[in-house]
Order: structure tokens, then C-alpha cells, then sequence
């Protein structure tokens, strides 16, 4: 059979030019550069404006410090000085690496108990009926909320910070799961059946990686809960910890300090969420083609 | 004539009689048996199927009281406008839909390949036919080589690390064509599947199919609207009426079948212009109709 001849033309039909990508590059950067630009503006009028509601005395400077203020309450927590490390005996960066690697653990947990518990719900339907308005209670829940009962049950360790993190981060991610794998699109069930699929090879290797893209994507989103949870996860006992350094410093009106801390939760907040998209890229490379 | 003479006559026909009757059963015997043995060999059989859709109180027939039986190598082609349910028996065959009366059987193994190629954009062109392998028993050892042997078939030799989206909609159709092939389907149904291409690849496609399918002997249920289509590929062409979808006319393509015959010149066959003609004519009452 000559089946062969099709295969090499459309090869080289859909491949563009090696100057057209090129000049799609250089574009490409161009605007890039462009968009940082404006970024870049926009931080500066908003340090101005600041600044100027600074000068002009509108509230006590220790309500409002300048951003002066707040860089050097930066520098001294990110240094040793006078013989004190950082803030209370830790760097800012150390603060900041206990947080995260509570987000990174209980974010985990969520998701190793979350991403098999949204797969259950989503092609369950009893299992949906009975646990689907149980994620949507705990979803609703502020942190602080339960945080007092895990203080009771876990004290006032590592534990009940984990497992705060774990409750928030949970829900997310079960109920992205289970969407995503209720959204898988029936002609692929249906192509896997026609090959002699079974329940079991239908779930897990025809549902799930379906799913893999909006099941990331909650993932994501879990962490940036996790995220938002984890200063409550540090009112009590927190330090080290960025939320337990916050809340030391708001005891002694140490507004500097708090802003600093503030500043860094949310930088590393959009450093972390532009890892997960790039990981999300390089592992369901398919997202959005087909 | 002696008395015995006369009962060994009388005997003789007695026996002749007998002999006759004998005789006569034998044929009716072998007539059974060969319509028995047909019905054996059909791999498909539809009888009085009729299928349902909508509410109970608005119920839409998609399919009435259809009976079709698809003989052991042949190549039947369902043709008629929209709507007229070709797709829906296709599905019936595949054991997607339940009929509301009659019974399906299928009697061989099915592979089916779609309008779309429907391939899993998280695996590779070669994983994709791997996962079908795998759910068909092959041993993961010769996996690899099954690979490459199915993907030389369908003409993409060296193409097993590609992934799907970086195909053309003709390559990736080929591919979903090699991975209905790797189950080892005794019984292959086609659902419009070059509806989606360029002409120039459809033309291709329309005559490796056909050659297929003649070197390999499957059995092939091919849906389609085209009539050129429909008689370049079937060996039996039945046409569909909608509303509700039922076969309302029946065309035998005598063309040859034979795994060296040259596909593409049998476009310019004047049998094959006749009968094209013909099931244009027919497809066109039953729209008017």
C-alpha cells in the first residue's frame, strides 16, 4: 500500500518558515517588554502615591510608615544586626521557607486525599450526594473558624497548623477533580470503551488524564488558599512562620514590619503561582490543542 | 406374473418411492443447512430494531423496525441524508445505544473508528495504540514492534513519538484508523470517517481503506452521505429514509473486490458512474420524499 507519501508532504506544509519564527520572536519579546514596562510604571506611581500620602501627613506615621520605612524593616529582617537575627531569631527568608514548606505539606495532603476523593465523587453518583454538600460546607468555612478545634485537639504545634492547611486546601481540589472528570468529553470514554476499556483502565487511564489539566488548575488554586490560610494557621504559636512574624509584629504596632511581611507573602504568592503555571505547561503540554 | 414377481415389483417401487423421498428430504435438509449456516456466518444481525430517544411523553422513533444482516467479508455501506438514523444503527452495532424492540447481534470481535479521530492528546501517536494493545492482551514486550507494524500500515512509519495535536486531521484519521486495527477487529464499523478531510486525502484514504479491507478479508459497516462515496467502497449499498429512519432501498455494487485492484481507476469505471448515478437518484427521492 502506498500510505506512506501523505505523511512526509504535510510534515513540511505545517511547519512555518524559519524566518517567520524569527520575526514571530522578536515580536514577541518586544511586547513582552513593553507589558513589563507598564508594570514597572504602575509600581512607581503607586510608591509615589504613597510616598505622597506619607508627606502629607494625612495619619500618624505609625499607621501609615513610608516605604523607606518598610524597606529598612525589610533589610533588618533579612540581616543580622546588633547581634539579633532577622525578626524575633529568624530571617525574613527563614519565616518565609517555614511558611511555605507548611503550604507545600498540607497542600500535598490535600491532594493526595483530594484528587482521589474528587474522582470517586465525580463518577460516583451515590458517593456525590452524600460528600459533594460536606466539601461545599468545609469550602465555606473560614479558617479561623475551625482553628479553635484543632487547637483543642492537636495543641499548639506543627499538627493543627497542617491540618488547617490541609482542610482549606482540600476542598479546591475535590471538587476541581470532580468537575474536571464529570467534564471529560464522552466521544474519548467512548473511543476507550470501543478498544475494550474496563471500569478500572477507564478511570485511571482515560478519565484522569483528561482530568489532569482542571485538576492542576485546582491544585493551583488550593495552594493559593492555602496561601491565604496560612497566617491564620500562625495566630497561635506561629513563629517561625511569615504569618507568626505578622501577627509578633502587630503586638508591638510594628507596622513597618508587617507591611514588610505582607510585601513578601505576596511576592512569593505570584513567584510560586508563575512556577505552577510553567509546571502546568510542561505537564499537560496538550491544554488548549486538542 | 407370479405372485412373487408381483411383490418384488410392488417392492421395487416401494423402495424407488422411498428412495425418491429420501432424496427429497436429503435436499431440503442441505437447503436448511446452508440458510442455517448462513445466518451462522452473518457477523452482524438486526432484527425488527427500533430505537427511542426523548421523554415518555415525546418520544422521537430515531429507528423503525430495521432488520439487516451483514455477511462474514462484506462491505455494506448505510447511506441517506441526516437524521435518517445511519449513524444510529452504526451505534447499535458498537453496543453504544439499546434498541427499544427487536435484537442486535454481533456475532465478532468490532473496532470502530469516528467521524473525529478521537485520539487521547495525553499520550503519544504511539501510546495511543499502545493503550489499545494493552487492553487487547498484547505483552508489553512486543508492544513496540505491534506499534510500528500497525503505524507502516496506515502509511506513518516513525511517527510513534508524535504527539497527536501535531498531526494533520488526515494523519491523525489514519492514526485512529491503526488503533481500531491493533484490537484485531474481525468486524470494522466507520462513522463517516473522512467526512472531516480535504478531498485529496479522502480520495486516498477511501482507496487504502478499500484495499484494506479486501487483503484482509474484516467485515466492514460503513456510514456515509456520499453516494460516490457509498459505491466506490460498498459491496452493498442500503439506503436510508428519515422520519423515522428506516432502509427503504437496497443497491448491489458489482465492482471488483480484489486486494490488487486498482482503486483509483475504478473512479473512471462507467459501471461505477452508472451506479453512482443511480444512488444519487435514489438518496434524492427519499430526501423529496
Amino acid at each position: 500500500m502506498t500510505l506512506v507519501k501523505e505523511a512526509h508532504r504535510s510534515r513540511t506544509a505545517t511547519d512555518p518558515a524559519p524566518g517567520q519564527v524569527a520575526g514571530k520572536r522578536a515580536w514577541a519579546a518586544a511586547t513582552a517588554l513593553r507589558w513589563t514596562a507598564l508594570r514597572l510604571l504602575a509600581l512607581v506611581v503607586l510608591l509615589a502615591a504613597w510616598q505622597a500620602v506619607v508627606t502629607a501627613e494625612i495619619w500618624p506615621r505609625v499607621l501609615v510608615p513610608s516605604p523607606a520605612d518598610v524597606w529598612h524593616a525589610f533589610v533588618q529582617a533579612s540581616t543580622v544586626h546588633d547581634g539579633v537575627r532577622g525578626y524575633s531569631g529568624h530571617l525574613l527568608v527563614e519565616h518565609l521557607a517555614v511558611s511555605l514548606r507548611r503550604i507545600g505539606v498540607g497542600t500535598g495532603y490535600a491532594a493526595l486525599v483530594g484528587i482521589p476523593l474528587g474522582l470517586l465523587i465525580g463518577v460516583l453518583k451515590p458517593l456525590a450526594v452524600v460528600l459533594e454538600p460536606a466539601v461545599t460546607f468545609l469550602r465555606t468555612l473560614p479558617p479561623l473558624a475551625y482553628l479553635s478545634l484543632l487547637v483543642i485537639w492537636f495543641g499548639i504545634d506543627e499538627s493543627p497548623k497542617i491540618w488547617l492547611l490541609v482542610i482549606a486546601a482540600l476542598p479546591p481540589i475535590a471538587a476541581a477533580t470532580a468537575a474536571a472528570v464529570r467534564g471529560v468529553p464522552g466521544d474519548l470514554v467512548e473511543a476507550a470503551r470501543a478498544l475494550g476499556a474496563g471500569p478500572g483502565s477507564l478511570l485511571l487511564a482515560v478519565r484522569l488524564p483528561a482530568a489532569l489539566p482542571e485538576i492542576l488548575t485546582g491544585v493551583r488554586i488550593a495552594v493559593g488558599v492555602a496561601y491565604t490560610s496560612v497566617v491564620a494557621a500562625e495566630t497561635i504559636n506561629g513563629v517561625p512562620g511569615i504569618g507568626g512574624m505578622i501577627r509578633d509584629a502587630q503586638r508591638y504596632n510594628q507596622t513597618d514590619v508587617v507591611i514588610a511581611g505582607i510585601i513578601a507573602i505576596g511576592i512569593s504568592g505570584i513567584v510560586l503561582d508563575a512556577l505552577f503555571k510553567g509546571a502546568e505547561r510542561l505537564t499537560v503540554p496538550w491544554r488548549g490543542r486538542a | 406374473m407370479s405372485p412373487s414377481e408381483a411383490a418384488r415389483k410392488e417392492g421395487d417401487a416401494a423402495r424407488k418411492e422411498s428412495e425418491a423421498a429420501h432424496k427429497e428430504s436429503e435436499a431440503a435438509r442441505q437447503e436448511s443447512e446452508a440458510l442455517r449456516k448462513k445466518i451462522a456466518d452473518a457477523d452482524i444481525e438486526l432484527t425488527d430494531v427500533s430505537v427511542r430517544y426523548g421523554t415518555a411523553k415525546a418520544p422521537v422513533t430515531a429507528v423503525a423496525d430495521v432488520s439487516l444482516t451483514v455477511e462474514r467479508g462484506e462491505f455494506v455501506v448505510l447511506v441517506g441524508p441526516s437524521g435518517c438514523g445511519k449513524t444510529t444503527l452504526l451505534r447499535l452495532v458498537a453496543g453504544f445505544e439499546r434498541p427499544a424492540t427487536g435484537s442486535v447481534e454481533v456475532r465478532r470481535k468490532v473496532g470502530v473508528v469516528f467521524q473525529q479521530p478521537r485520539l487521547f492528546p495525553w499520550r503519544t501517536v504511539g501510546g495511543n495504540l499502545a493503550f489499545a494493545l494493552a487492553r487487547n492482551g498484547t505483552p508489553r514486550a512486543q508492544r513496540t514492534s505491534r506499534v510500528e507494524e500497525l503505524l507502516s500500515l496506515v502509511g506513518l512509519p516513525g511517527m510513534a513519538g508524535r504527539r497527536t495535536w501535531e498531526l494533520s486531521g488526515g494523519q491523525q484519521q489514519r492514526v485512529a484508523i491503526a488503533r481500531a486495527l491493533a484490537t484485531e477487529p474481525q468486524v470494522l464499523l466507520m462513522d463517516e470517517p473522512f467526512a472531516a478531510l480535504d478531498a485529496l486525502t479522502r480520495e486516498r484514504l477511501q482507496e487504502e481503506v478499500r484495499t484494506l479491507a479486501a487483503i484482509t478479508g474484516t467485515t466492514v459497516l460503513f456510514v456515509t452521505h456520499s453516494a460516490e462515496e457509498a459505491v466506490l467502497l460498498g459491496s452493498r449499498v442500503l439506503v436510508m429514509a428519515a422520519g423515522p429512519g428506516r432502509v427503504i432501498d437496497e443497491v448491489s455494487v458489482p465492482l471488483p473486490r480484489e486486494p490488487t485492484t486498482d482503486v483509483a481507476a475504478l473512479r473512471g469505471d462507467p459501471c461505477f458512474a452508472a451506479l453512482r448515478a443511480e444512488l444519487a437518484a435514489a438518496t434524492r427521492r427519499v430526501v423529496a420524499a
